[in-house]
């Protein structure tokens, strides 16, 4: 990464000798709304240097000026995939600042809406794996399939992109009678469908060929780099924060926590694919051991306040480890809110990984560490 | 739908323009004509229509000699009347069929129609594999119009030519195109009767293909060089290897096709089918055809010189407009319409078939089926990077080829062909 | 061979898809059902009831004019505005049967009611949850499409209009390996 306050050591449209530097940049079908400085030799990537920050847009600096309740419309929209997971950190921190706690009912249902922005989440990753690898079904199949998710998600809270469905004090709103049968009908077709899923996407031969052995992330690199969630996952650590400071009663369910030890790019996709069997079954057992009982606790809306403090929460989020710190100074907006995103924990990753690889490697390693510039840009 | 619809005016003005074009030109432009015919003097006039014998063009002036005349030859402007007997082989002076060989059928105008649906049908294919619709509106069944509709929208974009780009080979890259692909259709023949080059000149039919094949990777590295964009050269670049890669496999298997009939025509191959069709003694050669032909043709998995999530559209990039529409939707799917027929005629059998139907829906048949073949491997495959390429073209499929030939000659030698 | 074996697998799995049906809901020929009335917020329990989050509506006989949802609204989208409408100016089918022309309305003294600015809002129902009288739900309708930025502010008369019936809808279906609107 450049050092703070440094402009590039070389303009961006430089040809000299034998290498030449592209900007895969906001303006092109393969970045997103971020710039990778790609310093090619041939076809082969000499350097890459990543450039965020295009769609700052000070998020933190405005929770200042907002109440609690009234930072998560601005918080989710940071992360649209998956909004109910970027809450939930928020949600947690403050809930413990008041000193409340959400009743039972309400913490198995936000399991269950973590749960379901999760598989929408990588489904959305594993569509936009398509045209990076130039695999035009990748990109249809989980972009429809994917709508079922999403209906799920309207049923329970409204909308279907950031419902605003986790608040401190539990949750807005019950799930309605015929949730259970959608959920479950949508489950059983969709583990089913997991199976083509393997077939079609990652037992496929030339799949295999682009992605195995392709940007290769040891454990020990990962652990220093400080990586988290699926991609550390993939590089042979079995590390989850919903195992290892459970929160929210996780630990009443039971699911394991998928690893490979390849540190490729094909072990990371094979974690997420894992990981949507598996959100599938916790999903299922919530729904069954979901108690009857209040789900949301009084609070005033808008004139809530906490006592002055600070605190930190974490929890997995579908793109890894996600965490706030949240300071608090008697009043009813928070002093300070720090959000530490995953996908800004991993952008160190793309300069170590793309090195050494081909051009047409850029694509696939960008996305399979599954870089959200928004998120990271906040 | 009741506001005033441009889409509507905008018809509405164009068939106005063809129906005064069609009444104007031959009730006062052809008499014009053709008096003033009258007073040059014949040294020009043989040379303009290189003789003084009838032609289409020198028929048409003297048939609209007045207002009646010129209304039956608007019904039959193309002069098929006195030229139906195109099928049948009258040389000149009696009929000149060439013409409408070349221009209508089974030349360009054909193919060209053809091709316009053959994108529509692409695209509803591997959208019904998709899980989605494809082409819906545009033409009330399922979207038939939409070739229509995208070619009235390309003709009126504006043709874009970047400042510092090299403008004469710019310009010229998509008309080299067009007319490479157009000139491979000469070769192709959909039966013994129809045919543009006629069997008795056809005897290096074979060679004559690959040698204005080999137009093709300059071609693109022309148009990519003269685009002044990195990207266009890193696309120009992978272009060129893959192209040049996999004309030798291809050059190879059907190489060993030749040597079963000992002849470069392809009315001598398909002769020489009758008896069983060449897919069954040449299974690898006919394999390594179709994985060479789609590489020649950029389809996906080998799409990597337009690969638009590396290089935003490889040496495409700067094409905008009619370019582009030649470039990408009609060169490519001639050319995919060539090298299909081109396997049905070394492989398939050509036109031979049972003779409940005609010998031209035989060919037509079977080369659609090896189109569909070919749209079909684009469903499940990612594309191909630039390493695994070049030796899957180097290396494994010329050693397939080497052993589709050994497998030829030795059928050859044995004396089963 | 595994080379070999998965293609043929891929090809196979792909090919299946021809004979199932194809997923796209061809809007506006075919609408979507959305069950249930709408989001609404329960203010004596305090709890919400769930729903979609659509256009609002206001009811006129409880609204009081107290602005709380203009203040819930103010730090996320800032689109809800109180207006001073006489109500005098409402139509005559607002105006509930049983009470006098003079008279409507007796519990907003002021005549102060919200218009909201669907061209900011972000439909996160706060203002719902905001109101201590029940008197703006969401309802299911999201047509909600307009020509110009000033036709999509909707005035307090027309937030009470009550949501249009929608005629033919669909559900999305998810059978043995088919998934489809129908």
């Amino acid at each position: 990464m450049l050092p703070v306050g440094q402009s590039l050591p070389f303009p961006i449209e430089v040809i000299s000798g034998d290498r030449l530097s592209i900007s895969i940049g906001p303006q092109h079908p393969g970045s997103g709304h971020f710039r990778i400085i790609v310093v090619l030799e041939g076809d082969i990537v000499a350097e890459a240097i990543p450039d965020a920050g295009y769609v700052h847009r000070g998020a933190e600096k405005l929770c200042e000026f907002r109440h609690f309740v009234q930072n998560i419309p601005l918080l989710e929209r940071t992360t649209l995939p998956d909004a109910n997971g970027i809450i939930f950190p928020y949600v947690l921190a403050v809930e413990e600042l008041m000193g409340i706690q959400a009743p039972q009912r309400a913490q198995y249902l936000r399991i269950i809406a973590a749960e379901l922005n999760r598989i929408v989440s990588h489904l959305y990753w594993l569509g936009i794996y398509g045209p990076f690898l130039g695999h035009t079904t990748m990109f249809m199949w989980p972009m429809g399939d994917r709508e079922l998710f999403m209906d799920l998600i309207q049923t329970i809270g409204g909308t279907r992109v950031t419902p605003s469905y986790i608040i401190p004090g539990g949750v807005r709103n019950d799930v309605p009678d015929y949730f259970k049968d959608q959920a479950l009908k949508a489950i059983k077709y969709f583990e089913r469908r997991l199976k083509e899923y393997d077939k079609l996407f990652f037992s496929n031969p030339l799949v295999l060929k682009r992605t195995q052995g392709v940007g290769v992330l040891n454990r020990s690199d990962a652990v220093a780099l400080g990586i988290t969630g699926p991609n550390l996952r993939g590089s042979g650590l079995k590390s989850d924060t919903r195992k290892d400071e459970t929160y929210s009663m996780y630990d009443t369910v039971d699911f394991d926590v998928p690893s490979y030890p390849d540190g490729d790019c094909w072990a990371r996709n094979m974690v997420r694919f894992y990981e949507l069997y598996w959100s599938m079954q916790i999903i299922k057992q919530a729904i069954e051991k979901m108690p009857s009982g209040p789900f949301r606790s009084r609070l005033p809306l808008l004139t809530a306040r906490a006592p002055p403090g600070e605190v930190v929460a974490r929890t997995e989020a579908a793109r890894g480890c996600m965490s706030y710190y949240v300071v608090s100074d008697g009043s009813s907006k928070p002093y300070r809110v720090r959000v530490s995103v995953p996908s800004f924990r991993n952008i160190i990753g793309i300069p170590h990984l793309l090195k050494g690889g081909h051009l047409a490697d850029v694509p696939a390693i960008y996305w399979s560490l599954d870089y959200w510039p928004v998120e990271a840009d906040k | 739908m009741s506001e005033p619809n441009d889409f509507e005016n905008f018809l509405r003005r164009v068939a106005t323009l063809v129906f005064w074009l069609l009444l104007l030109v031959p009730v006062i432009i052809f008499p014009i004509a053709f008096f003033g015919s009258l007073f040059i003097p014949k040294q020009i006039l043989e040379f303009l229509f290189h003789s003084s014998e009838p032609n289409i063009l020198f028929v048409l002036i003297n048939k609209a000699q007045n207002p009646f005349l010129a209304i039956t030859e608007v019904n039959d402007f193309l002069g098929l009347g006195p030229c139906v007997p195109a099928f049948s082989y009258i040389p000149p002076p009696n009929c000149s069929p060439t013409f409408f060989r070349i221009v209508v059928f089974p030349g360009f105008t054909f193919v060209a129609l053809i091709t316009l649906w053959l994108g529509w049908y692409e695209r509803k294919l591997v959208a019904k594999i998709h899980m989605r619709y494809g082409p819906l509106y545009a033409g009330r069944i399922s979207g038939v119009l939409q070739p229509i509709a995208d070619l009235l929208k390309l003709l009126f974009k504006e043709i874009i030519v970047p400042a510092k780009a090299d403008k004469p080979f710019f310009v010229a890259v998509p008309l080299l195109t067009m007319g490479i692909s157009a000139a491979l259709l000469a070769v192709i023949p959909l039966s013994e009767r129809v045919f543009i080059i006629p069997p008795e000149s056809a005897s290096l039919g074979l060679l004559v293909l690959f040698a204005i094949l080999g137009f093709y990777p300059i071609i693109i590295l022309m148009g990519a060089w003269a685009s002044s964009n990195k990207f266009s050269f890193i696309g120009g670049l992978r272009a060129l290897h893959q192209l040049v890669s996999y004309e030798i496999p291809w050059f190879l298997s059907v190489l060993g096709v030749v040597v079963l009939t000992s002849s470069l025509d392809p009315f001598q191959v398909v002769r020489a089918q009758s008896n069983i069709w060449f897919i069954v003694p040449q299974f690898i050669g006919a394999f390594v055809f179709l994985t060479a032909a789609m590489a020649e043709l950029e389809r996906i998995p080998f799409d990597l010189p337009e690969a638009d999530t590396e290089i935003v559209f490889g040496w495409l990039t700067e094409y905008t407009g009619m370019n582009w529409g030649i470039l990408f939707g009609l060169a490519p799917f001639i050319k995919l319409y060539v090298f299909s027929g081109l396997f049905t005629l070394l492989f398939l059998g050509g036109w031979l078939g049972f003779a409940s139907l005609p010998p031209e829906i035989w060919f037509l048949l079977k080369t659609f089926i090896v189109i569909n073949v070919i749209m079909l491997v684009r469903v499940f495959n990612p594309r191909i990077r630039v390493d695994l390429l070049i030796r899957f073209g180097w290396v494994y499929l010329i050693l397939l080829a080497v052993a589709n030939l050994f497998l030829a000659v030795a059928l050859k030698a044995l004396g089963v062909f | 061979m595994g080379l070999v074996k998965g293609f043929f697998e891929a090809f196979a799995t792909s090919l299946r898809q021809l004979f199932r049906r194809r997923m796209t809901l061809r809007y506006p020929e075919q609408k979507l059902e959305i069950e249930g009335e709408g989001f609404q917020y329960d203010a004596k329990k305090g709890i919400g009831i769930p729903g979609y989050k659509g256009r609002h509506i206001l009811f006129l006989d409880k609204c009081t004019g107290c602005q709380l949802c203009s203040i819930a609204c103010e730090n996320i989208a800032d689109c809800i505005e109180m207006v001073t409408v006489e109500k005098k100016e409402f139509p005559a089918w607002v105006v509930p049967k049983q009470l006098a022309a003079a008279a409507t309305f007796p519990q907003n003294r002021k005549s102060l009611w919200p218009q909201i600015d669907y061209g900011s809002c972000v439909f996160c129902a706060f203002c719902v949850d905001a109101c201590p009288f029940d008197a703006l739900y969401m309802t299911n309708e999201y047509e909600l499409t307009s020509y110009t930025k000033e036709g999509l502010i909707f005035t307090p008369t027309q937030l009470a209009v009550p949501p249009k019936k929608v005629g033919e809808t669909v559900k999305l279906q998810a059978e043995e390996m088919e998934l489809y609107h129908g």
